[in-house]
């Protein structure tokens, strides 16, 4: 009982300089980036909606009188089952003239013979089987080699989509000539499942549905999800399509940028995805994800960090932030763990309630503010009340827990050549070029 | 009493007819017309056979007719040299010289008298009709098992002799359904000898199987590999490596030089291009294009049937005797009665019902000992008629709870329920008596014999047992 009064006098005698001392993690990384500058960029994004409004409408009609043809791809491994409730889904969209190529990496389930049979009922235009699995970026080549269309929509089989999803992903590419992607909003469909979905749930909330809004808004944005993205056919002919993964979504949107190409987020453009619905998934999903930041970022596309001749200054911004919110701060909150536990041993308990009532609030208000911006949401925001408080550890330690492991292994060890997510025969040559 | 000559000679009427034995042999030569209607009134018929197409003709002319003066008539070819199945299956025999008509003697005598034995009736229906035709030419050549042939000119690939030969070519599925039917009627039964797969549109067995484009069905199409380039990702058709130079296989996207298959690339699959319609495909469609028809037909939906040999049983043979008059399809459109099948399952329920309760019921058989005789006089018309008279008049006699049905053409079986043994008799005699007035007034010269039984139904024996104790001494 006498803890909680002290920590109560605690917090009373909290000082602006004292509060900064100790609370500057919070303040940096919280409330300065994902709350004000989420904060102005969604109020800039609703401005710029409005005043361009003309401009979006012109678009919309540019799109209906065109009705370009749109190609969309589905590579995989073992999808068969979602197949036919992919087909279903899209044959409810608004925009109808699109063809439908899926490509069945090395199945070895019967994949091959629901597609075929899909294909003879003329269900899909086009089906390909490699025997031999090539990876997941070799699969999507083989598709986008044999599309017609103007536009490539990559998605994924166990994924579903907003009635107008398709017309919505497409309509920005209508809006501004310079745009070379456009990166659809991935919800989570699964968030009632587990409790770990439900975190997620909040997660995908926050960092695609309202942070891509504000990256994109800044000119940033970059990373289109593989779960739904669309392409200019002919910024694909000229970066020559998808590079060896994992991580394939965020380089090839950095493959765009580099090309001088704009990427842009349509938070209409709603794709339903399942997410991990475990812990220890979730753990493997993010360290496939994780190392990829190093592997891109870092080493790959370091060029875009130095002033040379293909230098942009947005694209620097771009990766800039995402080294130094993902990577750098990251390794500060060791630092900033460190600084606590030499210098305020005795305040620890009180400093870490204290982050827990901060972000909890902060949880709260975003919730609520930010739900505000949301034209479209899977899930009642009153359902995630209760679990604001626990996105905390899933987020401060369970996360970046994970992220620390993942940086650490690529940064060493190289750790993403020797994922069994790309067959070998490919990974030898990526490792071998630094790729 | 004609002499019976010991020496082969030319009859005096007509010098185409030889005398032998007893018999006069009727000879076609090759140069004659197609007509064949004399031979009715000759014991066997000889075939000079140096003309193949004509044999055809004239074999198929006499075993593809319908009455059993022609179709049963022996046929013997002379000079035959180049004939081929399966026609050989329908002649009795091949001379060199007229004078190999005594060596050959014997048999045709053994087929003339087996022909003595049968009773010929007209049929209820064509398909009894082709039945009679087939069990009548197994017994009177003494075949027990009849194996199909490959031929090129059947319209289902296999030629049944005797069953064939009364179908065009397309008709000739007709055969396997015929088949079907004395399988059923225990007159044959078969065992497997091969599987055909006949067309859709018209059941020809005659099919071209070709790979075709799965949008525009043609088979104009070139088929490439698609390649892999490991470092870079980049999957392709084989064209796109492609260079004018030389032989080398270059990456249109990192501009590498393909190396080693296996370690710098492969070729995971390949791509089809239809040069008709233009469209890309890995899978071909296969399709079996109708030589009749021309109907193009999806593999996956082709018919299989089975071809199977073919042999008499003991029942095929009595009914050849005796005469087969219908098949139980054929008996099923007479109103008032059931099927055996449905006759066979109330009995059940009957044994079932008797196990509870006290009741007597009781199952009559009545058995038209010449029914042969008698459908023989008929037309099919008119047996159709009088079958539909008779179960009308049995009907009148008995209680509506009453079950009849045809056991065969010849046998009634009927179920009376809830009586009393000694009314079920008296029932019984009542309709044997209906009957024999109704066969005497319509057919003055008959003598009527039928024969009749009545027993109580036991709830102690299964009612297919019992059916078949109460018929077995007709069969
Ligand atoms: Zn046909
Ligand atoms: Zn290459
Ligand atoms: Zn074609």
């Amino acid at each position: 009982m006498s803890t909680i009064g002290e920590f109560i006098s605690y917090i009373q005698a909290l000082g602006p300089a004292k509060f900064l001392r100790v609370f500057w993690f919070f303040v940096i990384f919280e409330f300065f980036r994902y709350f004000l500058l989420d904060l102005v960029g969604l109020i800039l994004h609703r401005v710029s909606l409005w005043v361009n409004r003309k401009k979006w409408k012109r678009a919309s009609e540019q799109l209906k009188k065109e009705n370009p043809l749109v190609s969309i791809i589905v590579p995989g491994k073992n999808e068969g089952k979602h197949i036919f409730k992919l087909v279903k889904s899209l044959s409810e969209q608004t925009y109808q003239n699109y063809e439908l190529i899926i490509i069945d990496d090395g199945s070895d389930d019967n994949t091959p013979i629901i597609c075929k049979s899909l294909l003879k009922n003329g269900l899909i235009d086009q089906f390909y089987r490699n025997d031999v699995r090539g990876g997941k970026a070799s699969a999507a080549n083989l598709g986008l080699r044999f599309t017609k269309g103007k536009f490539i929509i990559h998605l994924d089989a166990d994924c579903s989509y907003d009635n107008d999803a398709v017309e919505k992903i497409i309509l920005p590419f209508y809006y501004d000539k310079d745009i070379g992607g456009v990166g659809g909003n991935v919800m989570v469909r699964n968030y009632k499942e587990s409790l770990v979905t439900t975190l997620q749930a909040v997660e995908y909330f926050n960092s695609v549905g309202i942070g891509r809004i504000v990256t994109s808004q800044f000119g940033i944005y970059r990373i289109i999800s593989g779960a739904f993205g669309a392409f200019r056919a002919d910024v694909m002919d000229k970066i020559q399509g998808w590079d060896i993964g994992p991580g394939l979504d965020g380089d090839i949107t950095v493959k765009i940028r580099k090309s001088g190409y704009k990427i842009h987020f349509a938070p209409e453009a709603v794709c339903l995805t399942s997410v991990p619905n475990t812990f220890k998934k979730l753990a493997k999903q993010r360290y496939r994800w994780d190392k990829s930041l190093i592997r891109f970022r870092l080493r790959k596309h370091k060029d875009v960090l130095f002033p040379n001749q293909g230098f942009s200054l947005i694209n620097f911004i771009s990766f800039f932030e995402n080294i130094l919110y993902n990577l750098i701060l990251n390794f500060k909150w060791y630092f900033y763990a460190i600084d606590l536990v030499i210098n305020f041993p005795d305040l620890l308990v009180h400093i870490m309630l204290t982050n827990l009532f901060l972000y909890t609030t902060m949880g709260y208000i975003k919730l609520i503010l930010f739900g505000w911006f949301r034209t479209r949401s899977n899930a009642p925001n009153y359902y995630f009340l209760p679990y604001i408080p626990l996105m905390v550890i899933y987020f401060g330690y369970f996360l970046r827990f994970v992220r620390t492991r993942a940086y650490f292994m690529e940064l060493f060890f190289k750790a993403s050549y020797n994922d069994p997510w790309n067959p070998l025969k490919t990974s030898v040559h990526a490792k071998e070029k630094g790729l | 009493m004609k002499n019976v000559n010991t020496e082969i000679s030319t009859s005096k009427e007509n010098d185409r007819v030889i005398e032998y034995a007893g018999l006069s042999f009727y000879i076609i030569y090759n140069t004659d017309s197609l007509k064949t209607d004399d031979i009715v009134f000759y014991d066997a018929v000889i075939i000079q056979a140096g003309d193949p197409e004509f044999t055809r003709h004239i074999i198929t002319r006499i075993r593809g007719h319908f009455n059993p003066e022609h179709y049963l008539k022996p046929v013997l070819l002379l000079n035959q040299s180049s004939l081929k199945d399966p026609y050989i299956n329908l002649i009795d025999g091949t001379l060199y010289s007229l004078e190999q008509i005594k060596l050959i003697l014997p048999s045709v005598q053994n087929i003339l008298l087996r022909i003595k034995d049968l009773t010929f009736t007209s049929s209820l229906s064509y398909e009894a009709l082709i039945i009679q035709k087939t069990i009548s030419f197994m017994y009177s050549r003494n075949i027990d098992k009849m194996k199909p042939n490959v031929d090129f000119n059947s319209g289902i690939g296999y030629n049944y002799p005797i069953l064939s030969v009364n179908f065009s070519r397309k008709e000739e599925h007709q055969v396997l359904n015929i088949i079907k039917t004395m399988t059923e009627e225990k007159l044959i039964t078969k065992e497997f000898h091969d599987s055909v797969y006949l067309c859709n549109n018209c059941t020809s067995g005659y099919m071209s199987y070709r790979e075709v484009c799965p949008k525009c069905n043609s088979s104009n199409a070139v088929s490439q590999d698609i390649v892999h380039h490991f470092p870079c990702s980049y999957v392709g058709p084989i064209e796109d490596f492609k260079n004018q130079i030389d032989d080398e296989l270059n990456c249109p996207k990192c501009n590498k030089t393909l190396r080693h298959i296996g370690v710098d690339y492969d070729k995971p699959s390949i791509v089809n291009d239809c040069l008709s319609c233009g469209h890309r495909y890995q899978d071909f469609n296969v399709k079996a294009k109708c030589m009749n028809c021309q109907f193009d037909n999806e593999v996956e939906e082709l018919k299989k049937s089975t071809i199977n040999v073919i042999s008499i049983t003991k029942k095929g043979q009595v009914m050849a005797v005796n005469g087969y008059v219908t098949t139980s399809r054929d008996l099923q459109e007479i109103k008032g009665t059931v099927k055996l099948d449905t006759f066979t399952t109330m009995l059940k329920y009957e044994v079932e019902r008797l196990k509870q309760t006290d009741g007597k019921s009781n199952l009559a058989v009545l058995h038209l000992k010449n029914s042969g005789e008698a459908y023989s006089k008929m037309t099919t018309d008119l047996q159709k008629t009088m079958l539909n008279f008779l179960i009308q008049d049995i009907r009148k006699n008995i209680p509506t709870s009453s079950i009849i049905t045809f056991y065969s053409s010849s046998t009634i079986l009927i179920s009376l329920n809830d009586l009393p043994l000694k009314i079920a008799k008296r029932l019984t005699q009542d309709i044997v008596d209906l009957m024999t007035a109704l066969i005497e007034t319509n057919f003055k010269d008959m003598v009527v014999s039928i024969d009749h039984s009545v027993k109580p139904v036991s709830n102690k024996l299964s009612g297919e047992l019992q059916i078949q104790q109460l018929v077995k001494d007709y069969f």
